[in-house]
């Protein structure tokens, strides 16, 4: 860690200046994986950050207002009650920690949304997240106070299209999602889209358009010696990808005692890397698929998500000349 | 997109859901709990208790003893349950136990616990051989009579036997990898899980129902005529009393002695948090799965102790321990549980059933625990102290090739000790492994004050009598494990005591030491290369 005292995230070193990456994917909703990964700068001493996709919630946990003034809401399938301001603050802080959205509703307004149609729910869920994904952004805005800390955040598959307005419109974040960008003699193509999933997500494309978008944005990118990959599906067959097989039905298809598994990860992002051969290339999007592999000269990475533990994985990449060293992290 | 509103039966909804990735059925709590309790071979303990009870134990009540390690493992059961709730990742303990207390404790532990299931390789593969294959054939040859069935049984208990069958059994399961993967793995275990059920159980259990010690000792007369020994009880009985067989009546020491042989199952029933981090569990899946397995162990042994006895008695165990096993035919050695009850069966085919029932249960711990190990090696790599080759995954079969290689390696080496020497007992082993289990108790006792922020979010944040629940747990796991440690160190009969075998305990912390030397020459190899592996441990803030 001595070698880091020039420049935040840069140093001197026989191959010239090194940029340290940290990148991280898929935390969901959960405010305190936002937390920890805007702390990554500090203590992993990274001076870019990239937040590779899939980052607003599941799970609205409506938190109902009682007569008395007091609150309610279902917490791991228990009821919690809480009296006061601190509880409340406390419920809900719980509630976020793990990945969902609290909001304060009436009895009566959680049957109207019960009651809309699935398109109207979606709509007034989206409504909900963004008003949690501001608060993040303005928390970027205290957190990041080293001007020199570059912080890239990208919509994944899950997240409705509202997400990108915001990202636009934060100053301490950059948005970097079907773009080329530049940091420290270094080029980022990002793509948030994933391949077909059976869950119908908001971000999805037929393989043809994703090749034919990664490789846009490749080409526009230019030198690959200097050139990393930010796409949230990872390419196909590569164990970055593997994950339970389901059904029709969104259950898992088991093979004996335990789940089938398949190969989930993109055929385009697959070509895509073989034919470009970039640096290094960063996915998430199968949580339960961590690990690292290269693809030719490529080093290909998935930190996978524990989303749900409150723990936030992570990879953190040196990056050196052409030289790219890789050491997965969970904090 | 659509999205789902869960209805609480017929009230409001609970929560609000979206169709998005991940958000999937997880795999069931069934598939954990038949993992732990084919794992903790309760056939083999069992069959274990029965040989040894003569030279270790005598006057031990079988019952009274698998009950004590039982309760001792029970809140460890718990606390692994919680801690693969809490940290659901591939490498089990080595994850609990590097972040909860430093990473070199967690990585020492993990590789102790690798290298002792590396030796205890040997007691299953030879037992495959001496009690599997050779039991086979001299249960077909007491049934029919062929001389050709005895000598083809009696090869596989020679050094030779055991080793060149046990090797081979190393590596048709290292091979099932290779060409099938986990898959075929799993395909392969629940045939053997179905063999296991009704040969290593069902079968005794069905057999002491209708079996007693009159219609045993007339088979057993038939069977031993049939190996060229004709009166083979009253021979054995000769012979045990010549070695100076004497009855004992029931003895409290005994009984807590012989906890070190059921310590087998009760210590290393938690084996699923190994494989916590391959598929998502749903919130409970552990808990109902791990201290769940210690129930059904216990209401098997339950059942098959009493039926056994009913045909097979302590005395009857005892003798056939005493007594010269050539003096009533058995040139190869005594019979172990299966063989007996394949005996008491009367039938060449109910007792063929047994023996390759229980020979099951040894045959899928083999994989099993290639599993394991190659999942902790998998873990190491993952974090850069060992190389980064020992986590390659072979793509088409989805499969850690080269940690499977280097366990595959391991295992015949261990059966090569336990063919050709006797330098480790059968129970020896239990001594190394349980120190990291050991821990992982004081790693989960600490957890809330180190992992504050993840505890307190987690359903485990509350408190009891003022301290955290998981400390309380840690605790209690602590004084079970520790209790268990004690009865290893003060037994005998296990191959650790520190009376008889003090040498196994200066083994265990050597393992330690080299293990946490291998640490800090790996962390100065790595920063040499720019890598910094212990950012892997280093904590994020919460708030």
């Amino acid at each position: 860690m001595g070698l880091l005292r020039r420049k935040r995230g840069e140093e001197e070193a026989g191959g010239g200046r090194a940029v340290r990456l940290y990148y991280a994917s898929d935390i969901h909703g959960t405010e305190t994986l936002w937390s920890k990964f805007l702390h990554a700068a500090r203590v992993y001493e990274a001076g870019v950050l990239v937040m590779g996709g899939d980052v607003t919630g599941k799970v609205v946990v409506p938190v109902v207002v009682e007569d008395g003034g007091a609150h309610v809401a279902e917490l791991f399938g228990r009821a919690e009650r809480a009296g006061s301001d601190e509880e409340l603050a406390d419920l809900e802080g719980r509630i976020r920690a793990n990945g969902m959205y609290p909001h304060r509703m009436s009895a009566a307004e959680v049957d109207r949304v019960a009651a809309l149609s699935e398109q109207a729910r979606e709509a007034w869920f989206a409504e909900v997240m963004l008003l949690t994904f501001e608060r993040w952004l303005a928390l970027a805005e205290e957190r990041l106070a080293d001007p020199a800390v570059r912080c890239f955040v990208m919509p994944g598959n899950d997240d409705p299209p509202a997400v990108d307005g915001a990202i636009e419109r934060a100053t301490r974040v950059e948005g970097c999602d079907g773009r080329v960008v530049e940091f420290g003699g270094y080029r980022m193509v990002s793509l948030g889209y994933s391949n077909r999933t059976p869950f119908d997500s908001p971000r999805e494309l037929d393989e043809d358009e994703l090749y034919r978008r990664v490789c846009a944005l490749a080409d526009q990118a230019g030198d690959m010696d200097r050139c990393v990959f930010n796409l949230h599906v990872p390419p196909h067959d590569s164990t970055l990808d593997t994950c339970a097989a389901l059904d029709e039905h969104l259950e898992v298809v088991m093979a004996g005692s335990e789940p089938k598994l398949i190969a989930a990860g993109s055929t385009a992002v697959r070509e895509a890397i073989e034919r470009y051969q970039p640096l290094a290339s960063l996915h998430g999007h199968i949580h339960e698929s961590a690990g690292a592999t290269r693809i030719g000269r490529t080093l290909c990475i998935n930190p996978g998500s524990d989303y749900h533990t409150g723990r936030i994985a992570g990879c953190v990449l040196q990056l050196r000349g052409d030289g790219v060293r890789h050491q997965f992290v969970t904090g | 997109m659509s999205t789902t509103a869960d209805r609480e039966q017929a009230g409001s909804p609970a929560l609000f859901t979206r169709k998005a990735t991940g958000l999937v059925r997880e795999g069931r709590t069934r598939d954990a709990l038949f993992y732990n309790v084919m794992w903790s071979s309760v056939a083999l303990t069992f069959a274990f208790f029965w040989i040894l009870y003569p030279f270790a134990y005598q006057g031990s009540n079988a019952i009274l003893a698998f009950l004590i390690a039982a309760a001792l493992g029970l809140p460890g059961a718990f606390l692994y349950a919680m801690l693969a709730q809490l940290m659901p990742r591939t490498g089990g303990d080595y994850v609990f136990n590097s972040r909860s207390l430093h990473p070199v404790a967690g990585f020492a532990a993990s590789v102790s616990y690798c290298f002792w299931l590396a030796v205890v390789y040997g007691v299953y593969t030879t037992y495959i051989a001496a009690y599997g294959i050779g039991a086979f054939s001299r249960v077909m040859a007491g049934n029919t009579g062929s001389s050709g069935w005895l000598s083809f049984g009696d090869w596989f208990s020679t050094e030779w036997g055991l080793f060149l069958t046990g090797s081979a059994a190393v590596l048709i399961s290292a091979l099932m990898f290779v060409l099938g993967g986990t898959r075929l793995f799993f395909k392969v275990q629940v045939a053997a899980f179905g063999l296991y059920m009704v040969g290593a159980f069902l079968l005794p259990i069905v057999i002491g129902v209708f079996q007693d010690s009159g219609g045993f000792a007339s088979n057993f007369n038939d069977y031993g005529a049939n190996l060229g020994t004709p009166d083979a009880m009253n021979a054995m009985q000769s012979s045990a009393a010549d070695a100076g067989y004497a009855s004992a009546g029931f003895s409290l020491e005994a009984t807590v002695k012989s906890v070190s042989v059921f310590w087998f199952i009760f210590g290393f029933i938690y084996s699923s948090n190994y494989f916590a981090g391959e598929i998502r569990l749903r919130k409970g899946t552990h808990l109902r799965s791990i201290p769940g397995a210690v129930l059904v162990a216990v209401l098997f042994l339950l059942v098959l102790t009493p039926a056994y006895l009913h045909y097979a008695s302590y005395d009857l165990n005892g003798m056939l321990g005493f007594a010269d096993p050539a003096a009533y035919g058995f040139a190869a050695g005594a019979p172990a549980y299966p063989e007996i009850a394949a005996i008491a069966s009367g039938s060449s085919i109910l007792g063929g059933l047994i023996v390759i029932g229980f020979t099951a249960g040894l045959l899928i711990w083999l994989p099993q625990t290639m599993l394991l190990i190659s999942r902790s090696m998998f873990a190491w790599s993952f974090d850069r102290i060992m190389p980064e080759r020992l986590s390659y995954v072979d793509p088409r079969r989805r499969s850690p090739v080269v940690a499977i290689g280097v366990v595959t390696v391991l295992a015949i080496a261990s059966t090569a000790i336990y063919a050709f020497t006797d330098w480790f007992s059968t129970l020896s082993v239990l001594l190394g492994l349980s120190l990291t289990l050991l821990v992982t108790a004081v790693a989960g006792a600490a957890l809330p004050y180190r992992q504050k922020a993840m505890v307190a979010a987690s359903p485990y944040g509350r408190t009891v009598a003022g301290l955290p629940l998981l400390t309380v747990v840690g605790g209690l796991a602590l004084l079970g494990f520790g209790g268990a440690i004690g009865i290893l160190l003060w037994d005998p009969g296990s191959g650790a005591s520190l009376s008889e075998n003090p040498g196994k305990l200066g083994l265990a912390a050597i393992v330690y030491a080299v293990a946490i030397a291998v640490y800090f020459v790996s962390r100065a190899i790595r920063r040499r290369q720019g890598i910094d592996f212990e950012l892997a441990y280093r904590e994020l803030p919460p708030e």
